[in-house]
C-alpha cells in the first residue's frame, strides 16, 4: 500500500513534464497533421540550452525558460519553413514522419558535436532536498518541476485562448477548411504552430534537465513515450495529451514501485495497444487518422 | 509493348548473375562482409515494400520479426548442435512460416488501424517484443544474451554460404514483388493504398490481401533475422529487437522508391554500404550523423517519391518531349501518365476485372 | 496499366554499376590473407574498434587514451622490437553489425598486425569471433562477462585481474572477514539488467546468503529506467544494513541521489561501477556524498604495480589533471599494450601465434598487477576493494595493496 501511494505521488509529479512535451507535439499535429518525431530531440535541445545557461551564468532553469522558448520558437518556425512547407500536401502525412525523423537525427548530430556525448545533468543547489509528508517522500526538484510544467501549460492555454493567433490556431485545428474561408492564412498558422510546439519543447526541456540526466541520444527514449501519450489522449487534443501523460506516468511509476521496473515500460504500451484497438482515435481524439 | 515486357526479366537475370558470380572473383573478405549486410537489408526492404510500399501500411514493427527470427535460430541451437554448418539455413523456412503465421495474427489486430496509428501500433509491438526478450529470462537469458556456435566454414570461403542464402532470399523477395505487380494481388494492394474504403466498396478482398502481404513480408524479415544471428554469433535483446533496424529498412525503401521493384534494393545498396564504410572511415565524430540527416532531407525534398520513380518520371518526360518534338504534335501518348496515379488506375483496373 | 511501367526501372543499370564498383574496390585490395599474416618490418599497426559515438562513448574515449598513451610511451623508447607502434582506431557507433565490419576491415583491408578489443562490452563476442577466424590474438580490456569465456576462444585474453562478474567478490570477502558483531545482518540489492552489472551483485548475494546475511530486498531494473526513486524508496523502506548496487554509471549516481533524498544511510554501501569513476562520481553526486562508499578497481592512483608510476606520470603530462582523475579504463587499455611489449621482450617475436601461445603460460606484470589466464581467456586473479575517503578513492583491501584503513559504518550523507 505504501509503495502504491508512493508510486502514485511520483507518477503524478512526473506527469507534468510529459504533459508539457506532449501538448507541444499534439499541437503541431493539430495544426499541420504532422506527427513530429523531432519533438524529443527538441526537448533535449531545450535541456542543453538550459544546461548551458546554468553552467555558464548560473541561471536557474526556471529563469532560462523565457530565453530558451523564444530561441526554440524561431528554430521551430525555421524547421517548418525549410523542411516541411516544401512537401506537397498529398505526400505530407507519410513523408513528414521521415522528414521529422531526419530533423531529429540532424539535431542529435549537432548536439553531440557541440556538447559531446557524455551525460549531463543540471545540479541545482536544491537538487537533493526533500520533505517527508506522512511517511511519503516528496523531493523539491520534482515538486518544482511539476509546478513549472503546470505554469507553462497555463501560459500555453492563455496563448491559445486569449490571443488572436491563438484563436486562428484553434480554428485551424478544429476545421481547417472553414478557418481558411474565414481568412486564416494556413501557411502562417502552420509556421507559428510549429514554432509554438518547439517553444513548448524548450520549456519542457528545462524541466526535463532539472529532473533527469541526459545526452544527445536521450531523445530516442522520449519519442516512444511521447507518441504513446499523444495517441492515448488522441492526436490533436491538448487536454487528451495531459490525461495521456497522467495515465502513462502514473501507470509506469506504480508498476515500477509495486511490481518491478522491468515491466513498467511495457505497461503503458499495453494500455496504449488496448485503447487504440478499441478506439483508434485515442481517448479524446475526434477524427480517426487515415480514414478520410 | 511486347518487347518491352522482356527487358525487366533480362535485367533481373543480369543483376542476379553478376551478384552470384561476385564471390568467385576472390573478392576480399571485407567486401563480401559488407555485401552480406547489404543483402540482408535489400531482402528486408523488398519485403517491407510489400506492405509499406504496395499496400501503403507503414509498419514500424518489422524489427520485432527480425528479432523473433534471430531468437528462433539462437534458441533452437541451444539444444541442437551445428555440425555441417548448414543446419541454421535449413531451419530458415520453418522460421519463415512460423513468423508468417504469427504475422497473420498480429496483422489481423493491427491492420484495423491505418497510417500513422498503424505505424505507432506496430512500433509499440516492437517495444513489447523487446521487453519480453529482456524479461522472459528463463527462455531468452534476458540481458545476458544468447550465443550461437561458430560456423565450421573455412576462413577462406567463410562468407559464401551466408551470401548465397541471402541472395536466394533476395530472389524470393523480388520474385514475390515482381509477381505481385503483374497480378490481381498487386492491383488489389495498390487499390488499398489508394483508397481502401473505395476498394472494399467495389469488391476488392481488402482484408485477405493486406493480411497476406503483411504475413509474407514479416516471414521474410524473420528469415533474415535468423541469418543475421548466425552470422553475428551472439545476440542481445537490444540489438536483435532494434527499432533502428526498422527505421533503416523504411529509409532505404523511401530513398529508393516505394512500390517499385528495384527501389528498395537500390536504397539498401546505397545506404548500407555508405553507412558501413562511412562509419569505418569517418567515425569518431558525429559529423557523419549530420551528413546522413542532411542527405536524407535533401532526397526527401528533391525526390519525394524516391530515386527510382523520380528518375523514371524525368526520363519519361524527356522521352515524351523527344516524341513530341519528333511528331510535332502536342498529343502525348497515353501510356506515360505519371506514376503517382498508379493507385487510381489500379482501382479502375480492379473494377474492370470484377 | 501504369503499374507495369514501374517494373522496367532504369535502376538495375545503376545497381549493377554499384555492385561493380564494390567489386572493383574489393579486388583492388588483394584477396585478403588469413592466419594473421603480418609483416615483420615497418611499423607495428594495432587495430581496434572503439565506441566513440553512441551509448558507450565516454569509456570508449578513455580506452582510446590508454591505447594512444601506450603507443607514445613505447615509441619514445624505440618501439616494439625496433618497430614503431601505430594505433588505428575506428568507431563502431556501438553497433554489433558495425563492429563485425570494422574487425573485418582492420584485418583484411588494412592488414593490421594485431587486434585489441572494443570497449563496448556487448560487442566483444562478435568481434572476438571475427579475430578468431583469422587467427588473430584478441586482447580485450573490457567485456569480460561470463558468456565470453563460454565461447572457449583460445585467442581471447581478458585484460583485467578477474572476470567482470567476480569483480565484486572482494567486497564479500572483506565483509565476511569482519567479526560477526561488526558484520551486517541484512542486505538489499539493486541491480542493472545488463550482462556486466547484475551478475556482480548476484555473485556477492550468493556469498552473503551462504554466510547468513539475510536478503531483505532485491530488484533488477532495465537500463532505460530514468527514475530509480521507486526502487530506492522500496529498498530504503526495508532498512538494510548493507546496500549492494550492481551498477554501470548513470544508475550508480541515481541510486546515491535517491538515497540522499530519502535520507536513508546504510551501514555499508557497495557499487560495482560508476562509484569507481574518480572524476565523474564526485561530480555527479557531490563530493560530500561519496564518503564511505565502496567499489572495486583493478588500477588505482598510487598503485605500485609494474609501470604504474610511469603510466600515471605520462597520463597526467599528456592529458592534464591529477592521478586521482585517471579513468581505470585507460589503465586497462594501457596494460593491453604492456602485454604485447612483454611478449616481444620474452620471445623476440611479435606475431599472433606467438602471442597466443606465450600469454597462455606464465604470469604477466602490468599496471593492473600481475595477470594470468586460463585456457578460455578468463583471468585468474582478483580485484581490489576501494573506498571513498575524504574525497579520494583509496584501496583498502586486501591488505597487500591497502593505503588506508576501511571506514565503517558509513558516514552520513553530506546532503
Amino acid at each position: 500500500m505504501h509503495a502504491l501511494i508512493q508510486g502514485l505521488i511520483l507518477g503524478i509529479l512526473t506527469s507534468g513534464v510529459y504533459a508539457l512535451m506532449a501538448s507541444g507535439q499534439t499541437l503541431i499535429f493539430g495544426v499541420m497533421k504532422v506527427v513530429n518525431l523531432a519533438q524529443g530531440a527538441m526537448v533535449i535541445l531545450g535541456a542543453y540550452l538550459a544546461y548551458q545557461l546554468f553552467t555558464a551564468f548560473g541561471i536557474d532553469p526556471l529563469l532560462a525558460i523565457p530565453v530558451t522558448t523564444v530561441m526554440m520558437f524561431f528554430l521551430g518556425v525555421g524547421v517548418q519553413l525549410l523542411f516541411l512547407r516544401p512537401l506537397r500536401d498529398e505526400d505530407r502525412s507519410e513523408l513528414s514522419l521521415l522528414v521529422t525523423f531526419a530533423v531529429a537525427l540532424l539535431l542529435e548530430g549537432i548536439m553531440s558535436v557541440t556538447w559531446k556525448s557524455s551525460v549531463r545533468s543540471i545540479n541545482t543547489s536544491y537538487a537533493n532536498s526533500s520533505w517527508t509528508v506522512l511517511g511519503y517522500q516528496i523531493t523539491l526538484v520534482r515538486l518544482w518541476a511539476f509546478l513549472l510544467s503546470i505554469a507553462a501549460l497555463g501560459v500555453l492555454f492563455l496563448l491559445l485562448n486569449r490571443t488572436r493567433f491563438g484563436r486562428a490556431i484553434r480554428a485551424t485545428v478544429q476545421n481547417p477548411e472553414s478557418a481558411r474561408l474565414l481568412g486564416v492564412e494556413s501557411s502562417r498558422v502552420s509556421a507559428i504552430g510549429f514554432g509554438l510546439g518547439a517553444a513548448t519543447a524548450a520549456a519542457a526541456g528545462s524541466v526535463y534537465g532539472l529532473l533527469y540526466p541526459f545526452n544527445s541520444g536521450s531523445h530516442y527514449d522520449l519519442i516512444s513515450r511521447l507518441l504513446s501519450i499523444v495517441l492515448l489522449g488522441g492526436l490533436g487534443s491538448i487536454g487528451g495529451a495531459v490525461i495521456g501523460a497522467l495515465i502513462v506516468s502514473t501507470s509506469s511509476a506504480v508498476v515500477a514501485s509495486t511490481i518491478s521496473p522491468t515491466w513498467s515500460e511495457m505497461t503503458f504500451f499495453v494500455i496504449l495497444l488496448l485503447v487504440l484497438l478499441v478506439r483508434p482515435q485515442g481517448l479524446f481524439g475526434t477524427t480517426e487518422r487515415g480514414s478520410i | 509493348m511486347r518487347a518491352v515486357a522482356y527487358i525487366g526479366p533480362v535485367r533481373g537475370f543480369a543483376f542476379f548473375a553478376v551478384l552470384a558470380s561476385l564471390p568467385l572473383f576472390n573478392l576480399a573478405h571485407w567486401s563480401l562482409n559488407i555485401l552480406v549486410f547489404t543483402l540482408m537489408y535489400a531482402v528486408m526492404s523488398s519485403a517491407w515494400n510489400l506492405v509499406g510500399g504496395f499496400a501503403g501500411y507503414p509498419s514500424l514493427g518489422h524489427g520485432a520479426f527480425f528479432g523473433i527470427g534471430a531468437y528462433a535460430t539462437a534458441l533452437w541451437f541451444q539444444h541442437h548442435t551445428i555440425t555441417s554448418g548448414y543446419e541454421p539455413f535449413l531451419l530458415l523456412p520453418v522460421i519463415g512460416i512460423l513468423a508468417a503465421g504469427l504475422g497473420l495474427g498480429v496483422a489481423a489486430i493491427a491492420m484495423r488501424t491505418r497510417a500513422d496509428v498503424f505505424a505507432i501500433v506496430t512500433i509499440t509491438l516492437l517495444f513489447v517484443t523487446q521487453t519480453l526478450a529482456f524479461n522472459l529470462r528463463s527462455l531468452t537469458h534476458g540481458a545476458q544474451g544468447l550465443s550461437i556456435d561458430v560456423p565450421p566454414f573455412a576462413a577462406g570461403t567463410f562468407e559464401r554460404p551466408f551470401y548465397y542464402v541471402l541472395l536466394l532470399l533476395l530472389l524470393v523477395a523480388m520474385g514475390i514483388s515482381f509477381g505481385a505487380m503483374r497480378s490481381k494481388f498487386g492491383l488489389s494492394l495498390a487499390a488499398i493504398r489508394a483508397d481502401e474504403d473505395k476498394a472494399r466498396g467495389i469488391g476488392v478482398r481488402t482484408l485477405g490481401v493486406k493480411l497476406l502481404s503483411f504475413s509474407v513480408s514479416v516471414g521474410l524479415t524473420a528469415m533474415v533475422g535468423g541469418v543475421w544471428a548466425y552470422y553475428e554469433g551472439f545476440i542481445y535483446p537490444q540489438f536483435a529487437v532494434d527499432p533502428l533496424v526498422t527505421i533503416a529498412i523504411v529509409l532505404m525503401t523511401f530513398l529508393g522508391g516505394r512500390a517499385t521493384l528495384w527501389g528498395p534494393v537500390l536504397g539498401a545498396f546505397i545506404l548500407e554500404t555508405a553507412q558501413q564504410t562511412l562509419a569505418y572511415s569517418l567515425g569518431g565524430s558525429q559529423f557523419y550523423l549530420i551528413a546522413y540527416a542532411l542527405v536524407f532531407l535533401l532526397v526527401m525534398l528533391l525526390m519525394p517519391q524516391g530515386i527510382v520513380p523520380s528518375v523514371q518520371t524525368r526520363l519519361r518526360r524527356r522521352r515524351r518531349r523527344a516524341a513530341v518534338d519528333a511528331a510535332g504534335s502536342p498529343g502525348a501518348p497515353a501510356a506515360s501518365r505519371s506514376s503517382e496515379s498508379g493507385g487510381r488506375d489500379a482501382v479502375a483496373a480492379v473494377k474492370g476485372h470484377g | 496499366m501504369n503499374i507495369r511501367n514501374r517494373l522496367h526501372g532504369r535502376s538495375a543499370v545503376l545497381l549493377v554499376a554499384g555492385a561493380m564498383a564494390v567489386l572493383a574496390t574489393g579486388c583492388a585490395s588483394s584477396g585478403g590473407g588469413s592466419g594473421g599474416a603480418g609483416k615483420s618490418t615497418g611499423p607495428l599497426v594495432v587495430g581496434a574498434s572503439v565506441s566513440l559515438t553512441g551509448d558507450f562513448s565516454d569509456s570508449g574515449k578513455a580506452v582510446q587514451r590508454g591505447y594512444q598513451l601506450w603507443a607514445d610511451t613505447v615509441n619514445a623508447q624505440g618501439g616494439v622490437l625496433g618497430r614503431k607502434v601505430t594505433v588505428k582506431l575506428v568507431d563502431d557507433a556501438s553497433s554489433p553489425t558495425q563492429v563485425v565490419t570494422n574487425y573485418q576491415n582492420l584485418i583484411n583491408k588494412d592488414h593490421v598486425d594485431l587486434t585489441f578489443g572494443p570497449f563496448s562490452t556487448l560487442l566483444t563476442i562478435p568481434a572476438a569471433k571475427v579475430a578468431k577466424r583469422y587467427s588473430y590474438a584478441f586482447l580485450a580490456p573490457a567485456g569480460g562477462g561470463p558468456d565470453v569465456f563460454k565461447q572457449n576462444l583460445d585467442n581471447f585474453f581478458f585484460v583485467q585481474p578477474a572476470p567482470t562478474t567476480q569483480s565484486g567478490d572482494v567486497f564479500a570477502k572483506y565483509i565476511l572477514s569482519l567479526s560477526p558483531a561488526q558484520r551486517p545482518k541484512t542486505a538489499a540489492y539493486a541491480e542493472l539488467d545488463d550482462p556486466f552489472s547484475a551478475p556482480i551483485a548476484e555473485s556477492i548475494r550468493a556469498r552473503f546468503e551462504a554466510a547468513g546475511i539475510k536478503t531483505v530486498y532485491k530488484q533488477v531494473y532495465p537500463s532505460e529506467t530514468q527514475d530509480l526513486s521507486p526502487v530506492m524508496a522500496a529498498l530504503a523502506a526495508k532498512k538494510p544494513d548493507v546496500i549492494v548496487g550492481g551498477t554501470q554509471s548513470e544508475d550508480a549516481y541515481a541510486q546515491v541521489k535517491s538515497l540522499v533524498q530519502l535520507k536513508y544511510n546504510p551501514k555499508f554501501m557497495f557499487q560495482s561501477n560508476g562509484a569507481n569513476s574518480p572524476l565523474e562520481f564526485p561530480n555527479k553526486v557531490g563530493a560530500a556524498n561519496t564518503a564511505g562508499i565502496f567499489s572495486s578497481a583493478d588500477w588505482f592512483p598510487g598503485s605500485d604495480a609494474t609501470g604504474s608510476a610511469a603510466f600515471t606520470a605520462a597520463y597526467t603530462k599528456k592529458f592534464g589533471g591529477t592521478a586521482q582523475q585517471v579513468d581505470d579504463s585507460s589503465a586497462e587499455a594501457y596494460a593491453t599494450g604492456q602485454l604485447i611489449e612483454a611478449v616481444a621482450k620474452k620471445t623476440g617475436k611479435i606475431d599472433n601465434a606467438t602471442i597466443i601461445k606465450t600469454l597462455h603460460s606464465g604470469s604477466w606484470p602490468t599496471v593492473l598487477g600481475t595477470l594470468s589466464w586460463s585456457a578460455n581467456g578468463s583471468p585468474t586473479g582478483s580485484f581490489n576493494l576501494v573506498q571513498w575517503q575524504g574525497g579520494k578513492l583509496l584501496p583498502i583491501y586486501p591488505s597487500s595493496v591497502a593505503q588506508a584503513k576501511p571506514v565503517f559504518p558509513k558516514p552520513n550523507w553530506g546532503g
